[in-house]
């Protein structure tokens, strides 16, 4: 379960990028986060990541407070998560197949394992024949099905993803978000940043919209329209 | 940390080196030329070492006996003396052989002692005390100052006080040079894993978000500082090694310049290089892994 409370977050310079957010998402939700450019979805994202602290409020992930959260527990904590984002932020040097395998290499698996799961979540990212390509010979949506086999590898219950579709043509997006929903149904919890109106408004699910840090809709099966 | 994550982190560092070639082998070179200071010293240092001790295993004691002891007394010494463990010879040396072997000495200009003959003498009567093992020396020594007819014990041979005070200057101006040195290469060490820490930023990102512990992403950057401190100080101490080599081959020759002094002898190269090597390896190690921390702390921010 991940709460947010009261959660207010101000830039360093005075941006007010989130202003007293409030929700709840339960576990094996699917929740898009919408809204304008500027809106403060990244900010929300790195919330949640702690890459950045709230200015005040809470955020509560699995009972837990992520103000509570000492630096070394940080780590273990990300592991819960599988993060995927629009410039899918893949090792140039390595191949697919070595891409994902270094996320289980971090967290200390053995080979054997890495051997047994990797080829796995490549097939269910529709990736199994390329594993070999680096990814520089892979075209983007290609290379977006490795990063997400990266974050699933290690089995978060928790995906995030700021604007996975954001590089991609219509129909990727579409097999892209496939992939996503596959991933839904089987128990993760995922929570997208996008502004991918047609992607929101064909999947149906919860949406939450903000406008200028403020979250002006909280909407199961909701969809994302042109503001007013 | 399972040894796949030491596999895991030295395979990195080996790959941060080789990404990094010109840095890599600027910090070798800076390293190495510390580390073949260092060699130089211990190589000469142990040498004058051994020669030293060399010199004092030869060294005589010479026992200054006071004024009015008596021939019986004398005697009874000489043959208590020669029955003291380490003790093979002593000989006894009147202040009149003294004063002629002192005349002998000046040569030439022997006459200028003409007027210390007889009763105006001043040297005294002494006995000559050869010693088998220099590790006996200490203990006759204590043994001799105990006896009261015995006014002064010398044992001290000026060119083994050379040869310490030598190797102590050595050691004293080559060790600042080295830490100098050291100091230089630490900083190019640390440059060099700052320009990797750079250089790998995306990746550091990427396994921050995957997880990964903090001394998981900073291990190998201190490998690759330990790889950069371990590579400079084999290769010094080959450098030194070959040098010494160069010198041992040459040593006939050398002892046959300086072979009158008796104690000019170099020791072997294995047992030498021993040294080096160890000392090379303990300080490039210390130094590279002490400048990759320094780095890290600086640039890395995890
Ligand atoms: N590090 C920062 N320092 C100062 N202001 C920031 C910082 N990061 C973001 N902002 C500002 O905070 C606001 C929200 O930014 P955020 O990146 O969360 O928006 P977004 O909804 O993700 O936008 P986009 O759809 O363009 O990605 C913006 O006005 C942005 O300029
Ligand atoms: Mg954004």
């Amino acid at each position: 379960m991940i709460q947010f409370r009261n959660v207010t977050k101000v830039y360093p310079n005075g941006l007010c990028a989130l202003s007293n957010v409030n929700f709840t998402i339960a576990n094996g939700e699917f929740v898009f986060i919408v809204g304008a450019s500027g809106a403060g979805k990244t900010t929300l994202i790195k919330l949640l990541l702690k890459e950045i602290e709230p200015t005040s409020g809470s955020i509560i992930v699995d009972d837990v407070d992520l103000s509570s959260l000492k630096r070394k527990e940080i780590p273990y904590y990300r592991r819960k998560l599988g993060v995927v984002f629009q410039d899918f932020r893949l090792l140039p040097d390595r191949t697919a197949y070595e891409n994902v395998a270094f996320a289980m290499e971090i967290v200390g698996a053995s080979p054997k394992e890495i051997r047994r799961r990797v080829p796995a979540v490549l097939s269910m990212v529709g990736l199994g024949s390329k594993a070999h390509a680096y990814p520089h010979q892979l075209s983007g949506g290609e290379q977006q099905r490795v990063a997400l086999a990266r974050a699933l590898v290690n089995n978060p219950s928790i995906l995030i993803a700021d604007e996975p579709t954001g590089n991609l043509d219509p129909v990727t997006a579409m097999e892209i978000m496939k992939i996503i929903n596959l991933i839904n149904r089987r128990g993760t919890t995922v929570i997208m940043a996008t502004h991918a109106k047609s992607i929101v408004n064909a999947m149906r699910k919860r949406v939450l919209q903000f406008r200028k840090g403020v979250l002006i809709k909280d909407e199961q099966e909701g969809g994302y329209f042109d503001e007013p | 940390m399972n040894l796949r994550s030491w596999r895991f982190f030295v395979y990195h560092g080996f790959q941060n080196i080789l990404r990094n070639r010109v840095m890599s082998l600027a910090s070798v070179t800076a390293i190495m030329v510390a580390l073949i200071v260092l060699g130089l010293i211990l190589v000469i240092v142990v040498n004058l070492d051994v020669m030293m001790k060399e010199v004092e295993s030869k060294m005589e004691i010479t026992l200054f006996l006071k004024d009015g002891v008596t021939d019986s007394e004398r005697s009874s010494l000489e043959k208590e003396i020669s029955s003291w463990q380490g003790v093979y010879d002593v000989e006894f040396i009147s202040r009149h052989q003294a004063l002629e072997e002192w005349k002998r000495q000046l040569g030439d200009k022997g006459s200028l002692l003409d007027g210390y003959t007889g009763e105006n003498n001043p040297l005294p009567d002494s006995f000559l005390v050869k010693i088998e093992k220099p590790e006996y020396v200490n203990t006759i020594v204590e043994k001799a100052k105990e006896i009261p007819a015995i006014e002064e014990v010398n044992y001290s041979s000026k060119v083994a006080e050379f040869i310490e005070w030598l190797a102590r200057t050595i050691r004293l101006v080559g060790m600042g040079l080295v830490a100098v040195l050291a100091g230089v290469a630490a900083i190019i060490i640390s440059n060099t894993v700052r320009l990797t820490v750079y250089s790998r930023r995306r990746e550091i990102g990427i396994m921050k978000y995957i997880g990964a512990t903090d001394w998981f992403i900073r291990w190998p950057f201190i490998i690759e500082g330990l790889i950069l401190g371990v590579m400079g100080s084999v290769i010094a101490t080959g450098v030194v090694a070959l040098g010494y080599k160069f010198l041992l081959d040459r040593s006939s020759y050398i002892n046959m310049r300086w072979g009158y002094l008796g104690i000019f002898r170099l020791l072997p190269l294995n047992e030498v290089m021993l040294y080096v090597l160890e000392a090379s390896l303990l300080v490039g190690a210390c130094v590279g892994v002490l400048a990759s921390c320094l780095s890290i702390r600086k640039h890395l921010r995890v």
